[in-house]
């Protein structure tokens, strides 16, 4: 136990010292740097360091604090939390239906191989098309779509995109996981003339739990940039990818204020993530230390 | 009533195709309630071809496999074996009683019943503190004494090992040897073993088997007789250097070109 307390403390160290070196490197640039920026072959490959191509950290953080327009007595840091707030629960949803989604085809393509050999090149596809161009699609069919007293909510939209990003490497990652049960265990569930479906939850879905980790992970991550994309671009309100292009619009005279919204949707994807990890921490608290990578 | 009875049993996996391979051809063989047989052979003689079609994990091609008085098919679905392999293949996410457990969860035992049966298995391979340790805390060889009170936690008369101890150390290997006739003895179990080690196959068995390559076929039948209880005398005994000495015959009978060429065991 203490050991994998020392190795959570060494990483917090790491990840905080990794931060404080974006830092460094960020004011060493913007003190150092051409202040026109470096320009190779009349492109700008440099940026420049004035204050509002960079504005310095201090200056994102310390405008978390005032108010978000001039008179408001709402703070950027309310504006933005609430954003994230919002599109974390977007993010929750798209991540439980692209789980749900991705889960369920991973155990249809290892009960029959056809379904494998039919839907894995689609799924492979399905992650090539842009999703700036499938969003205003999906808010489309989602505005046709009325079942009885259900109307389709226009943040479902971003959701489904949410999942659409995340149900693809959860699908991947299950389905190796599913199919790493060893010859002999697979033998052994059938010496006890035990069924498919008892095969999978006592035997393919325990192996397969390694491999789910990561993939749900990557799902995780992928869900909140499939939200914050879809906000962006089908303009959605009150979430973080809304609040990005607004404060970049005012990025002229409030240059440090479209670093909040970015913060902010980065805070949203790590507490994602964290929340996987406490999950997997839980799940694989009895398994040998030696894991897969 | 035979605890197995194989007749005119072949096995050809790739049927019709260029590739085709005889694992086995017509074989037959019988086993006693409470006989200790071993299969051997080298690399490709269908032993453990032979023992799947036993377990009904495999059908064979021609000929017809009864275990207990009924059909294959029938024997696996009624759970009559216990099965072993080389690797323990406990579940890792398991305790060793709840790997004990498995077979009984399977066959829908009722709680009570699963933690009193593993009880008892985890004192007949003597390792009753190691209830609630899962299994990669647990050395090679406790694994594989695990694997046995798993493989005979539902009582079935006939146990099918597949090299059991062939990941073990020589010391470890000697000492299972001894725990698996202890265990045998105890429980009355037919025992029908795979295994590469002539001295293990004639410490252990009442009858060893020996087999041959393309096409897979029993070459011969060895009776061993150490008269009484087998200890670690019987390791030095004259009866036993006899023994292993016919079934190296008996190995070494075979055409020259077989041994050692074949490339699959199934």
């Amino acid at each position: 136990m203490t050991a994998t307390v020392r190795r959570a403390a060494y990483r917090t160290f790491m990840f905080i010292v990794a931060l404080a070196l974006v830092v460094v490197i960020w004011e060493t640039y913007k003190a150092l740097g051409p202040a026109d920026g470096g320009k190779l072959f009349g492109a700008r490959i440099l940026p420049r360091t004035s204050s509002y191509a960079m504005p310095h950290v201090w200056d994102m953080f310390s405008r978390f604090n005032r108010p978000e327009v001039r008179g408001s007595d709402r703070t950027v840091f309310s504006v933005v939390l609430a954003g994230a707030w919002f599109s974390f629960r977007l993010s929750a949803a798209g991540f439980v239906l692209g789980g749900v989604l991705g889960t369920g085809l991973a155990v249809l393509m290892a009960r029959f191989r056809w379904v494998q050999r039919g839907v894995l090149p689609y799924l492979v596809v399905s992650q090539t098309v842009p999703l700036i161009a499938l969003a205003p699609l999906v808010v489309s069919w989602g505005g046709k779509l009325e079942v009885g007293p259900f109307v389709w909510p226009r943040w479902l939209s971003a959701s489904v995109l949410g999942a659409f990003l995340a149900f693809f490497p959860i699908a991947v990652g299950t389905l190796r996981g599913l199919a790493a049960a060893s010859a002999s265990s697979v033998e052994l569930m059938q010496s006890y003339a035990a069924s498919w479906t008892k095969t999978l939850f006592k035997l393919r879905f325990p192996t397969a739990v390694p491999y789910m980790v990561p993939a749900f992970r990557l799902g995780a991550s992928a869900s909140v940039i499939g939200v914050v994309v879809a906000e962006i671009s089908t303009g959605l309100k009150g979430g973080i990818g809304r609040l990005i292009i607004e404060y970049a619009r005012e990025a002229t005279g409030d240059p440090a204020k479209v670093y909040t919204a970015i913060f902010g949707a980065a805070a949203l994807g790590l507490t994602m993530a964290g929340v996987v990890i406490v999950v997997d921490a839980l799940v694989m608290r009895n398994r040998p230390k030696e894991s897969i990578s | 009533m035979t605890a197995v009875s194989v007749r005119k049993v072949s096995k050809a996996f790739n049927v019709g195709k260029s590739n085709q391979v005889d694992a086995l051809h017509e074989v037959s063989l019988d086993v006693k309630p409470g006989e200790f047989v071993s299969l051997i052979g080298p690399s490709g003689c269908g032993k453990s071809t032979l023992l799947r079609l036993v377990a009904n994990l495999l059908e064979p091609t021609a000929g017809e496999v009864m275990v207990n008085g009924k059909s294959a098919v029938k024997a696996r679905l009624d759970q009559d074996y216990g099965m072993a392999f080389q690797q323990a293949g406990l579940f890792d996410w398991r305790t060793v009683r709840k790997n004990i457990e498995l077979p009984l969860e399977l066959k829908g035992w009722d709680k009570g019943n699963r933690q009193t049966r593993a009880a008892e298995m985890l004192q007949l391979v003597q390792l009753p503190e190691f209830a609630d340790h899962y299994p990669w805390q647990l050395s090679g060889g406790m694994q594989q004494r695990i694997a046995i009170a798993r493989a005979l936690a539902a009582h079935p008369p006939l146990l099918l090992m597949d090299e059991p101890f062939g990941a073990l150390d020589e010391m470890t290997r000697e000492y299972m040897q001894g725990e698996l006739l202890r265990i045998c003895a105890a429980t009355g179990t037919t025992v029908v073993f795979v295994t590469h080690s002539i001295p293990e196959a004639v410490y252990l068995s009442n009858r060893v088997v020996v087999m041959s390559p393309r096409p897979g076929r029993i070459t011969k039948i060895v009776d061993v007789s150490l008269g009484g209880e087998r200890t670690e005398d019987t390791r030095n005994r004259t009866a036993f250097f006899e023994a292993i000495t016919t079934v190296r015959e008996g190995l070494r009978g075979m055409h020259a070109a077989h041994v050692g060429l074949g490339n699959d065991d199934r």
